[in-house]
């Protein structure tokens, strides 16, 4: 369990200032990282209860940090939640603000750039994906959605912000773990814009974000920067992890460099842009066959089975979105477009932040949440305690790697143990081995004697009993030999300031789509854009006007769309294949129907002709 | 190595031979003693007959060459690529049994005519050899080698 033990706030504060991230943001984003006082400060905290309607608990202008710490724990299912006060509530001070804001954009000490929209995301899946995008739309409507004007809500109410106090601000908190020192940067933007701004999957009011430097303490009591973890969506483990030294993590000094996506603010270590699949599972038995079916494609025909058959699960179904991580817009952190201002520290762990387990947003009731503000830095939005809070080490897996300063103990601990195992089980083959011995001996003298036939069979099945258990031991002994000499051979090597590759630990890292993707013509966009409306009025034109050529009709359009299709995703070859494939089923099975038994007959005159092949060339040897 | 591109392409000139043969044998099977030209314009042909057995092959000809002459083109096309150039014409040559197939399951739902029958065992014979492992090593070599480079890539 992570703690403060020995981190008053004075060294907190060096350390987080020390090893603060620069921050790299797309150009057209509206938000950045802010201190969260001003947002409670404007927002009205609202309670919703079980079928009752949501009731003002502290209006906006009236809250604070400390009272928001005091919510009391509610009835069962009743849920906490800020509201960013929307300009329709106050018109004169919204329209004020908003003029206020607008001014403030053209104000050239304030980023004015503007966001493009690189490849359409729609130009990188096919037609099914493209329809569950647009039906994804539609049951937007009835999730529940933040709306529209919310968003200029928030657009007005940051405005404000910074106008007032232009500040860029983090909230810095410092913990031991496992001989871990965890820095974590708690960014919080007052909105997250990405389906309005940047055709993302959500909005949300409100978006807590994070960065984790992991540093190691020496016995001098020298600091060392081993590892970073930087937040994006729900990821957790092992591929959330860079090491200090992987070139994939860009550095200023001691300082990371992280890409925030524009919108989500998801945090990326290169820049780029990258595909965000929102994943559905698919219905078990429709799962089942199209697993079975690309098996026998991939493995039983080994049909490209080197492309792509590991790489993706195929038991959900997926809408991609993209997360625009470019890098070319405001940079904050030491030397950069802006600085950071003095963060806003949680050592000792503010009462804000433990005793608030609401949401910091609107709660819109959406069942898949990705509308739904998130809660503080310390819950989840179900009120538990989020595992980044309480096991940071573990949530980027590192719960199973040791600092740096540990290594060479940890490998001598679990050398001596594998030796003393290996002592005992020595001594535990040694006498079994003499048991074995002896039983063979009883066997031996008891066998071919009829009155002694019980003993020698009770004998020979402890034989064989014991003889399977020193084989097992034997086994395991050699596999502890060779542990051993793995691990000292370690040993040797951590003692020579070697490390072992700085990703071996990353099985699925989180890469930007390619510059070929990212620059694939506009007929294809276009094409992308229109082909779902233009598959969908081709199909009703055909149902109502070509009924008495309905199956060739339906045939030839599908074939048709999926080549153009596969043309513009320069998969030609592969389609080719595969409807090539399909008609040489269909046509076998029109053979199999008029000349079945011809068929089989030639079979097995096929069969019996390579036998006696066969065999003739063995005899002819 | 290219012994597997040579014989494919010696097997599509073959179905390309076999295709035009049936295409000659089925204009050669039309009476066109029974077919008069009703055109008096020179360079003008205005076909008639009363014999319903002759104006039936007549149609079942002009069918076959209406969706087989795409496909026959192909395949000469990429059979002469394969015997010629060793590995061009893979494409062409699977577009060519694709539109083979297509067009002899559409004759096969119009009038079953007897010679659908061996063009489709053949080209479900060509289409299992195409994307056999052999070929596909010889005819994807170029592009399989390309990935290997941007692998090594990668790895630096």
């Amino acid at each position: 369990m992570a703690n403060e033990a020995g981190m008053d706030p004075g060294r907190a504060e060096a350390l987080l200032r020390r090893f603060e991230p620069v921050i790299r943001f797309t150009k057209g984003e509206w938000f950045y990282p802010m201190d969260c006082e001003p947002y409670v400060d404007a927002c009205g905290l609202w309670v919703t209860r079980p079928g009752e309607d949501a009731v003002c608990v502290v209006p906006p202008g009236e809250l604070t940090l400390e009272k928001l710490a005091q919510q009391p724990d509610d009835t069962t299912g009743a849920v906490h939640y800020l509201k960013i006060p929307t300009p329709e509530q106050d018109e004169k001070q919204g329209r004020r603000a908003r003029r206020r804001a607008k001014r403030s954009h053209t104000n050239p000490d304030w980023p004015k750039e503007s966001f493009r929209a690189g490849r359409g995301r729609l130009a990188r899946v096919g037609y099914i994906s493209r329809l569950a995008d647009a039906l994804f739309s539609l049951v937007l409507l009835a999730r529940g959605r933040v709306p529209g004007g919310d968003v200029e809500g928030g657009r007005v109410l940051y405005g404000q912000f910074m106008e007032k106090e232009e500040h860029f601000r983090y909230h810095g908190h410092v913990v031991r773990q496992d001989g871990w020192i965890v820095l974590r940067y708690w960014l919080f933007y007052a909105f997250n814009d990405w389906r309005t701004n940047f055709f993302g999957a959500n909005n949300h009011e409100a978006d807590w974000e994070k960065v984790f430097v992991y540093l190691s303490e020496s016995e001098s009591g020298e600091l060392n920067p081993e590892w970073v973890a930087y937040a994006a969506h729900e990821e957790t483990g092992d591929d959330l992890r860079r090491r200090w030294d992987d070139p994939e993590l860009e550095k200023i000094g001691e300082h990371p460099v992280a890409y925030v996506c524009a919108g989500s603010h998801a945090t990326r270590y290169s820049r780029g842009e990258y595909l965000t699949e929102l994943a559905f599972p698919l219905p078990r038995a429709f799962a089942a066959v199209r697993r079975t079916a690309r098996r026998f494609w991939y493995t039983t025909l080994r049909q490209y089975a080197d492309e792509d058959y590991a790489e993706k699960a195929y038991e959900a179904f997926t809408i991609p979105f993209v997360d625009y991580g470019r890098g070319d817009g405001l940079s904050v952190g030491p030397g950069q477009d802006r600085e950071w201002d003095p963060p806003r520290l949680m050592n000792p762990l503010p009462s804000w932040a433990s005793g608030y387990r609401g949401l910091w947003g609107l709660y819109t009731r959406d069942p898949f949440e990705g509308e739904d503000a998130p809660a503080g830095p310390m819950y989840n939005r179900d009120k538990t305690i989020s595992r980044e809070w309480f096991d940071p080490v573990g949530w980027a897996g590192l719960d199973k790697v040791p600092t740096r300063a540990e290594e060479l103990a940890v490998v001598a601990r679990r050398r001596a143990e594998i030796e003393e195992r290996r002592d005992l089980l020595l001594s535990e083959i040694t006498e079994k081995s003499d048991r074995l011995k002896a039983l063979g001996m009883d066997a031996e003298a008891t066998r071919d004697q009829s009155h002694l036939s019980k003993i020698y069979e009770t004998e020979t099945q402890h034989i064989e009993e014991l003889s399977n258990e020193v084989e097992a031991m034997r086994e395991e002994l050699s596999e502890d030999e060779v542990l051993d000499e793995s691990l000292r051979d370690h040993a040797e090597r951590l003692r020579n300031g070697e490390r072992p590759p700085a990703r071996a630990h990353i099985m699925h890292a989180a890469r930007p789509v390619s510059e070929q993707e990212t620059h694939a013509g506009r007929v294809a966009q276009l094409w992308a854009s229109v082909s779902v409306a233009v598959v969908l009025v081709t199909l009703i034109l055909i149902v109502v006007y070509q009924r008495q050529h309905l199956l060739s009709a339906l045939v030839f359009a599908i074939v048709m769309f999926a080549f153009i299709e596969a043309g513009f995703r320069r998969r030609l070859a592969r389609f080719i294949v595969s409807v090539n494939v399909a008609l040489a089923i269909v046509g076998a099975l029109v053979l199999l129907k008029f000349f079945y038994w011809q068929i089989i007959a030639l079979a097995v005159i096929g069969v019996g002709t390579y036998i006696l092949w066969e065999n003739l060339r063995e005899f002819g040897r | 190595m290219y012994r597997q591109a040579r014989l494919l392409g010696v097997l599509l000139i073959l179905q390309f031979v076999a295709m035009v043969g049936i295409g000659v044998w089925l204009f050669s099977s039309i009476d066109w003693d029974t077919v008069v030209n009703l055109s008096n314009e020179p360079g003008q042909v205005k076909l008639h007959t009363n014999d319903k057995d002759t104006l039936k092959a007549f149609k079942r000809a002009i069918l076959f060459t209406v969706y087989f002459l795409a496909p026959v083109i192909l395949l000469f096309l990429s059979g002469l690529g394969f015997v010629l150039l060793r590995r061009r014409g893979w494409m062409l040559a699977s577009v060519a049994q694709a539109l083979t197939m297509l067009a002899c399951l559409f004759f096969y739902g119009a009038s079953r005519p007897w010679f659908a029958y061996p063009i489709i065992a053949y080209c479900i014979l060509m289409i299992l050899f195409l994307n056999s492992r052999s070929v596909r090593a010889v005819v994807h070599r170029k592009r399989a080698l390309a990935g290997a480079g941007s692998e090594v890539a990668h790895g630096e």
